[in-house]
């Protein structure tokens, strides 16, 4: 059984087909990387999987549930998203930004992964002021600390530098290793993607 | 919190004493009357400092708080600075609701019948921006929008209003608390707590929204839901303060931003400290619209923006990175 099942999906924005007739099947337990140029809709299909944008034609299934007939609640106890250039303009902590709508159990891991990410030295810090990969990663962390099969990331690895890089797919090495499911949009090459059991390619 | 808010509570109430003492009406031995509530009962100016004065400055502290929860509310819900119950429309609405009741003989102003009719028009005006926006963005542009209409409405129908108990049309644009009875306050007073502590309940909900609509949807909750319940909220509100002492201008945009930037942009505190700064400016406000020209009275609303207006400035000025 896929974990994330992509059905002859059709995505338009506007009057553009960014994403026409495609498929994929995504097992549990592994990590697998959407790469392609520019425009060729991995963030479109990305967001169609987190229900942020309909999807012309096609369905989707996440735990063999069909994605169209799920609550928003089902939806969030599924998957967690990581949204790519985060904007914060109210001087939150990191620490109160990572707090927000969380659950106690998910409060609970808040440590371990400020330690995974490396993020101590900011978490008092207000939002405002962080540097972009900085933002990146409380992004990142607010999606961590929650327990979900599915973790769709879109650029996790963009605006980080090779430490922060590293870091962070260690972090997602981890997750597979307890048999969640993730899904990354990287805009990086195919060769630098060992790490991934799997490589989709939008344009292929 | 609250220890670091002894010091602006006690201004608010040492103020309030001194506001006491100040009047029209000369009174001899004022203080004594002041520092003992049971002196010398059946006199004229024990009558003036407790059953005129006292209650005209308990709902400018009353309403002076119910302003600056408003405008949490508003700013939060809306994710935007400009945000205000005067821009979302529901200040209009209740005028709008108060003015119709006036203008068919049902209601007279400051009645039970008039914060009633000010609720609904909060509300449909409120509800009515909502429906018609589909983004935090567009609740601002339409709001502004239906504001405007609603606005133009109060006006023509007073207008037509020729009822000597019908105030001029500088009540509504301006506010005045000169009319405020006990009465008035045994209304307003339950509104703003259940107010302050419906709000107080819903705030990390409002926190949550400052991350955008896709983030919260992502983690299972609905933004318009949450829009919904601070919106109802803020109608609430709005419409005790509107049907009282008209649209008083500016405190519910400035109040938020002062107690941001002392506190933090947390609205559980904003809550709290808003409504103490909102109550602390209005004190003042009448304060002065009674004391710097007796027995006239100077209009509220021009004296709250004349004394919140140079604060916010300041504030914003010095506080640069709370709203990027």
């Amino acid at each position: 059984m896929a974990m994330i099942s992509i059905r002859n999906v059709t995505i338009v924005r506007g009057n553009r087909t960014v994403i026409s007739n495609f498929s994929a099947e995504i097992e549990p337990g592994t990590i697998t990387a959407i790469v392609g140029p520019n425009g060729c809709g991995k963030s479109s299909l990305i967001a169609a999987i987190a229900g942020d944008i309909p999807i012309a034609h096609g369905e989707i299934y996440l735990a063999d549930k069909n994605l169209a007939e799920i609550s928003l609640e089902e939806q969030a106890e599924l998957r967690s998203v990581v949204m790519q250039n985060r904007n914060y303009w109210l001087s939150y902590s990191a620490a109160d930004v990572l707090a927000m709508g969380q659950s106690q159990s998910s409060l609970a891991r808040i440590p371990s992964v400020l330690q995974a990410l490396d993020m101590a030295d900011y978490i008092n810090q207000s939002v405002t002021t962080l540097s972009g990969g900085e933002a990146q990663r409380v992004e990142i962390a607010r999606a961590l600390i929650r327990d979900s099969e599915i973790y769709l990331l879109d650029e996790p690895l963009a605006s980080q530098d090779s430490r922060s890089k590293l870091r962070i797919i260690e972090c997602l090495k981890r997750l597979k290793a307890e048999g969640r499911t993730i899904l990354l949009i990287a805009h990086i090459d195919k060769g630098s993607l060992g790490w991934c059991d799997q490589v989709i390619d939008t344009l292929a | 919190m609250i220890k670091r808010a002894l010091p602006l509570l006690a201004f608010i109430a040492l103020f309030s004493l001194y506001a006491l003492s100040i009047g029209a009406a000369e009174i001899s031995h004022v203080w004594s009357f002041i520092l003992n509530p049971f002196h010398d009962v059946n006199s004229a100016s024990h009558q003036i400092i407790w059953e005129i004065r006292a209650p005209r400055i308990g709902a400018a502290i009353v309403i002076g708080a119910s302003l600056g929860i408003a405008g949490v509310l508003a700013q939060g819900s809306t994710n935007n600075p400009l945000a205000d119950p005067a821009i979302l429309g529901t200040s209009a609405g209740a005028a709008l609701g108060v003015v119709t009741g006036v203008l068919l003989n049902i209601v007279t102003i400051g009645s039970i019948g008039a914060v009633l009719l000010a609720a609904i028009g909060a509300l449909l005006a409120t509800l009515l921006t909502f429906s018609l926006a589909r983004s935090a963005l567009q609740l601002i542009t339409i709001g502004i929008g239906v504001s405007a209409i609603l606005t133009a409405l109060v006006g023509l129908a007073l207008s037509m209003i020729t009822r000597p108990d019908a105030r001029s049309v500088s009540f509504w644009s301006f506010g005045s608390l000169a009319l405020v009875t006990p009465k008035t306050l045994a209304v307003l007073l339950p509104v703003m707590c259940i107010g302050a502590l419906s709000a107080w309940k819903i705030a990390p909900t409002i926190d949550l929204l400052s991350l955008g609509d896709e983030s919260v949807r992502h983690m299972g909750f609905d933004p318009q839901k949450i829009r919904l319940r601070a919106f109802i909220l803020l109608a609430t509100l709005i419409a005790a303060t509107v049907s009282s002492v008209g649209s008083i201008a500016f405190l519910a945009l400035a109040a938020p931003h002062i107690a941001r930037y002392l506190v933090g942009p947390q609205n559980r505190k904003l809550v709290f400290y808003s409504a103490a700064i909102g109550a602390l400016i209005l004190l003042l406000a009448d304060t002065a619209s009674r004391a710097l020209v007796p027995p006239n009275e100077l209009p509220i609303g021009l004296l709250t923006s004349l004394l919140g207006a140079p604060i916010l400035i300041l504030t914003l000025k010095k506080g640069g990175d709370i709203w990027r």
